[in-house]
């Protein structure tokens, strides 16, 4: 499902060279709930970011689904986005100026294939799954931080997305939202056989993932597949 | 762009209107409304100055086609031959003459100059709504002899002293009185006044009117010349029609349009008006586009991090940008709407209360065409102001504007 070769990603701050990615390879399989973790600095995130395709590699080349995702146009970057993977970031990154059920539904409205309805009865099925139906016409300043991450995660999988990609999820959350949320990526990975793969650096989340892969300074210490 | 990518736009651009910043919502729509009137009011101010002061000239002074004599002669002569050769002329509705003499007009101890004009009443009733203007008495019949009609201004007020007075008067004539007039050649009568009238055009409230008829006796015989001849068109008939087929017909007199007219004796105040209109337009325009521009940077600027999340759900950026920049437009929209209802306002004020001054009076004069024009030039810089900044925000990389 997921392939990377040789994957590097080097910064450069003034004079100094600094390699946030040193040749990774990883390979995970369709329906792993993956966690990617390390101490901070290790690389985590910036690894999400590059499968995500929402940073580029300074080399090396990624796989998704069997497209190399290096050779696609941005557009085909955004529709890939938009029609494949579901993202859920650390601070929710909710649009406030919608409502839960506009928040939820807006990555459906574009989607070439849905109707209005369909993407409405999809809307209101995954809004019942997270058990915030009757919150649906609040904004985001009207949810608590969890109720918000449902929400980010609402979005994330309304439209069935191959891949569900998750950025220390729980880092804002207190730990029964924490645990709230993982049962949630439990379940979708169970139930639609989503495949997840989510940042973290709490130790206890490990009891969730399939696999771990381990990252320090840029470069996998264990398993990468 | 397909039919459902511009649908969210809207649907993403109307949510941040009315769920975000109200105040800079309503400060945006007040400026863009406040821009369109200031884009409209002078033009349309000096519209009205213009027009009136074309309107005021038609009426009272020159017809829409002026007939005079040609260079080096006094008089336009064999009146009655060119009178009766511009009549039969196609899209002619009347041609009178005007024949005026200097003259000083004496009541009780007022005595005042003027020019007394003669016309031939019935036929200046077709040129001239002079006679719809009558504030006391009538207006002057053909064959009326010692009798005349006055300007209010010539009339004056019994209850202003002379010495308070603005211009000169004969200190409050009434129907009926008597005026001694002497005129240049000597001859000297006594007038009956039969009619006082206020145009609010001041050289035709400082004229006394008599008959043809009565200036053949002040002349001593057949009048059969005159200053000149003043023409009206029929509705349908351009100035310029009727002057093409004066000349064509052979009418050997200087013919001229109330444009030609307005071109020689008002054409460096037109010029000086279009300018201050062009000017006073660059400035709006200019205004509005900075205003529209901070606005929607500080919009997107203040967004960039959600931007990159729409980007990174999916979104694509040419969703984004018109999302910022049907904000605009909507927001473009609603303030030319109100701009173009406090244009109108004032339009509406300033027609039940002009600007009066001695020598003319203004309305706002307003065109839809004119509303229309600049309703466009405001969206359009509405739309540029909008666009750029949405662009360049949209444009950017992912990263880079998550991390902002």
């Amino acid at each position: 499902m997921i392939r990377t070769e040789n994957l590097r990603k080097i910064y450069q701050m003034g004079n100094v060279e600094v390699r946030a990615l040193d040749g990774v390879d990883i390979h995970i399989e369709k329906g792993e709930f993956v966690g990617i973790m390390g101490p901070s600095g290790s690389g985590k995130s910036t690894l999400l970011h590059m499968l995500g395709l929402l940073d580029i590699p300074t080399s090396g080349r990624i796989f998704i689904d069997g497209t190399e995702t290096g050779r696609l146009t941005d557009y085909q970057k955004t529709m890939f986005r938009l029609y494949k993977l579901g993202y859920v970031f650390q601070d929710y990154a909710l649009v406030p100026e919608l409502t839960v059920m506009e928040n939820v539904a807006l990555p459906a409205m574009l989607r070439a294939d849905r109707t209005e309805s369909q993407y409405r009865a999809d809307t209101v099925e995954i809004l019942g799954k997270i058990g915030l139906c009757d919150r649906r016409g609040h904004l985001q300043g009207e949810l608590s931080g969890g109720q918000q991450q449902r929400v980010a995660i609402a979005r994330a999988i309304v439209n069935k997305p191959d891949i569900l990609f998750a950025d220390e999820p729980c880092a804002n959350l207190d730990t029964e939202n924490s645990r709230m949320v993982l049962n949630l990526f439990h379940e979708i990975n169970e139930q639609m056989q989503q495949t997840i793969v989510m940042v973290s650096h709490e130790d206890w989340h490990k009891e969730y993932f399939h696999r771990i892969i381990r990252l320090r300074d840029g470069k996998i210490v264990d398993g990468g597949g | 762009m397909g039919k459902k990518e511009l649908k969210v736009s809207l649907f993403l651009a109307w949510r941040s209107l009315i769920r975000g910043n109200r105040s800079s919502t309503v400060m945006t729509v007040i400026i863009i409304a406040l821009c369109f009137t200031n884009m409209i009011f002078l033009p349309g101010l000096f519209n009205g100055i213009g027009q009136s002061i074309t309107t005021q000239l038609v009426d009272y002074e020159v017809g829409n086609v002026l007939v005079s004599p040609r260079a080096g002669d006094q008089y336009i002569t064999d009146l009655d031959a060119t009178l009766d050769l511009i009549n039969h002329m196609p899209g002619v509705e009347r041609a009178t003459p005007h024949y005026t003499r200097g003259a000083t007009l004496k009541s009780g101890d007022r005595i005042l100059s003027v020019g007394v004009r003669a016309i031939s009443p019935s036929d200046e009733k077709y040129v001239s709504p002079l006679y719809t203007k009558m504030i006391a008495g009538t207006y002057l019949g053909d064959g009326d002899t010692g009798e005349i009609i006055m300007g209010k201004t010539v009339a004056g007020d019994a209850s202003v002293r002379q010495e308070d007075e603005f211009q000169p008067s004969l200190g409050g004539v009434r129907i009926g009185d008597s005026i001694t007039i002497e005129y240049g050649n000597g001859y000297t009568k006594d007038y009956r006044v039969k009619g006082i009238y206020f145009t609010g055009w001041s050289q035709a409230d400082g004229t006394v009117y008599t008959t043809m008829s009565d200036m053949e006796l002040v002349e001593g015989q057949a009048l059969d010349r005159a200053d000149y001849i003043t023409v009206k068109a029929k509705p349908g008939y351009s100035e310029k029609y009727i002057k093409d087929e004066l000349q064509s017909y052979g009418v050997s007199q200087d013919v001229q349009t109330t444009s030609d007219l307005l071109a020689k004796g008002m054409g460096r105040a037109l010029q000086s008006f279009a300018i201050i209109n062009l000017v006073s337009l660059i400035v709006s325009i200019v205004i509005t586009t900075v205003v529209l521009f901070i606005v929607i940077t500080i919009k997107t600027i203040n967004s960039r991090k959600q931007i990159g999340i729409l980007k990174a759900i999916g979104v694509d950026k040419t969703v984004i940008m018109h999302s910022y920049g049907l904000q605009v437009i909507i927001l473009a929209l609603f303030g030319i709407i109100i701009g173009i209802t406090i244009t109108s306002l004032l339009g509406l004020y300033m027609s039940l209360h002009p600007i009066v001054t001695p020598e003319w009076s203004a309305v706002l004069y307003l065109t839809p065409i004119d509303m229309l024009t600049n309703s466009l030039i405001l969206f359009g810089a509405a739309v540029v102001a909008g666009y750029v900044p949405a662009w360049r925000v949209a444009g950017e990389d992912i990263q880079k504007i998550m991390r902002a």
